[in-house]
């Protein structure tokens, strides 16, 4: 056990060194939430009035698409090296190699969050708060581990960059549900933050459960 | 004649079956007239797909177990049905919905739950043509097969835990009058006979093409050339 979690933080300190070392995805990904605003703004035209409304729509639009870029550069490196075989090949277990760049995976769209939420505070007039930021990144780490268990799958595939939304989205949607509902309360909407935030809990543990289980089927070959 | 002529022989008479009872003994619906009739073959097929759906399931489940080939074809041939009874279960309650609702579409927890439950499994066919043929595209396809399955009664009960001001729930909730029920459940175990038959020939068809050798493997750029598939 001791030995499994060894290997998943060797291996997501291995991504994020690679990330600081290149700087290539996060500076990306805080440019595309910006631009996701601006088009937003296009899009609805939004004003004093309506900005609320719209700012939880917005966030996970944003975030979910964001996500979609951050897990398909997830095995990227890895596909272009083949170095994943080479990580394959250690006696390490496939759930640990799979849960470091998942997590190393999650640490970068939370970087992009840090920008994403400050950003949209800042141009929509939303509040920045505690249960705000407890719920997405509560989202994001079972959304990372579906992105990432898709991302390692499509990785071998042809047409990765089209199947990669199509198998991942439907799956995010109970995050986006249970998340969207917590966000809208902690802007300032009325319903149950404890309820959504518990379900997206639940859904969490469901689905990293799940995915490690999952993993060894997606990496091994 | 083959069996499976006469399984599809069966199964077109049964179902002619069905549409008599729908069009000819069932009574009309007070409230919404002649649109309710849809009903009948509206919410079989749904029941229909969601068997089709549980099929593939316990097949992909079976799959990851045992890597039978067999497996993998029932779970090739369900998802493939299922998909059809889905676009059909969606198709006809549009058409349900215009008359009786006024509009093709509502964002309704069940249609939104049915329409996620489309998309799933028709990314899980797409996958299927995508991935390398044999063994990598079978793992993956029962990895999304088994997901699928567990999101689809999820994405149903969280939105409706919140969404409670949809309209209430289009199947029965009083009894039905004995003639609808008996109509209802003849359709049901007519399209599940239907259902069946239509697997069961796919299950032929993709025994067929795992026979037939495949050509030359195309190697899509970035995927490493592979050891062809050993023969079943």
């Amino acid at each position: 056990m001791n030995r499994s979690v060894a290997v998943a933080v060797a291996v997501a300190r291995k991504d994020l060194t690679s990330e600081w070392r290149t700087r290539e995805l996060v500076p990306a990904l805080g440019q595309f939430v910006v631009l996701a605003l601006v088009i937003a703004n296009f899009g609805f035209q939004i004003d004093s009035q309506n900005a609320p409304v719209i700012a939880p729509g917005v966030l996970w639009l944003a975030l979910v698409f964001a996500g979609l870029v951050a897990f398909g550069r997830a095995f990227a490196a890895e596909r272009e090296q083949a170095s994943l075989e080479a990580m394959l090949l250690t006696p390490a277990p496939a759930a640990a190699i799979f849960a470091g760049k998942a997590m190393a995976a999650a640490l970068l769209l939370i970087a992009c969050e840090a920008v994403l939420l400050p950003a949209l505070a800042l141009m929509f007039g939303t509040p920045l708060n505690v249960p705000l930021v407890a719920a997405v990144l509560i989202a994001t780490v079972g959304m990372a581990a579906l992105g990432c268990l898709f991302a390692a799958m499509v990785a071998r595939v042809r047409s990765r960059e089209v199947l990669l939304p199509l198998l991942t989205l439907p799956l995010w949607i109970p995050f986006i549900v249970a998340g969207g509902q917590a966000v809208q309360v902690a802007m300032g909407a009325t319903g149950n933050y404890n309820q959504a935030v518990a379900l997206l809990i639940d859904f969490d543990i469901l689905f990293v459960v799940l995915t490690s289980l999952a993993a060894r089927f997606v990496l091994d070959d | 004649m083959t069996r499976y002529t006469r399984l599809t022989g069966a199964a077109v008479l049964l179902m002619l079956v069905a549409g008599a009872l729908i069009f000819f003994y069932a009574p009309e619906d007070f409230l919404q007239k002649e649109p309710q009739r849809i009903f009948y073959l509206h919410v079989s097929a749904a029941i229909a797909a969601f068997a089709c759906f549980a099929v593939v399931l316990g097949a992909s489940v079976a799959y990851l177990r045992t890597e039978s080939p067999r497996a993998d074809r029932l779970a090739r041939a369900a998802a493939l049905v299922g998909v059809v009874l889905t676009t059909v279960t969606l198709g006809m309650g549009m058409l349900y919905a215009k008359p009786i609702w006024g509009a093709f579409w509502t964002w309704d927890a069940r249609l939104t739950s049915t329409l996620v439950l489309w998309i799933i499994y028709a990314g899980y066919l797409l996958l299927r043509r995508l991935a390398e043929p044999g063994r990598q595209a079978a793992r993956f396809a029962a990895v999304v097969g088994i997901f699928g399955f567990v999101d689809v009664p999820i994405v149903y009960f969280s939105v409706t835990w919140w969404r409670t001001q949809h309209p209430g729930p289009v199947i029965v909730t009083n009894a039905l009058p004995p003639e609808m029920l008996l109509t209802f459940l003849v359709t049901m175990a007519c399209t599940l006979f239907l259902a069946g038959t239509l697997v069961a020939i796919r299950y032929q068809i993709e025994t067929l093409m795992d026979e037939v050798p495949s050509p030359a493997p195309s190697h899509p750029v970035g995927a490493a050339p592979r050891e062809p598939e050993p023969a079943r």
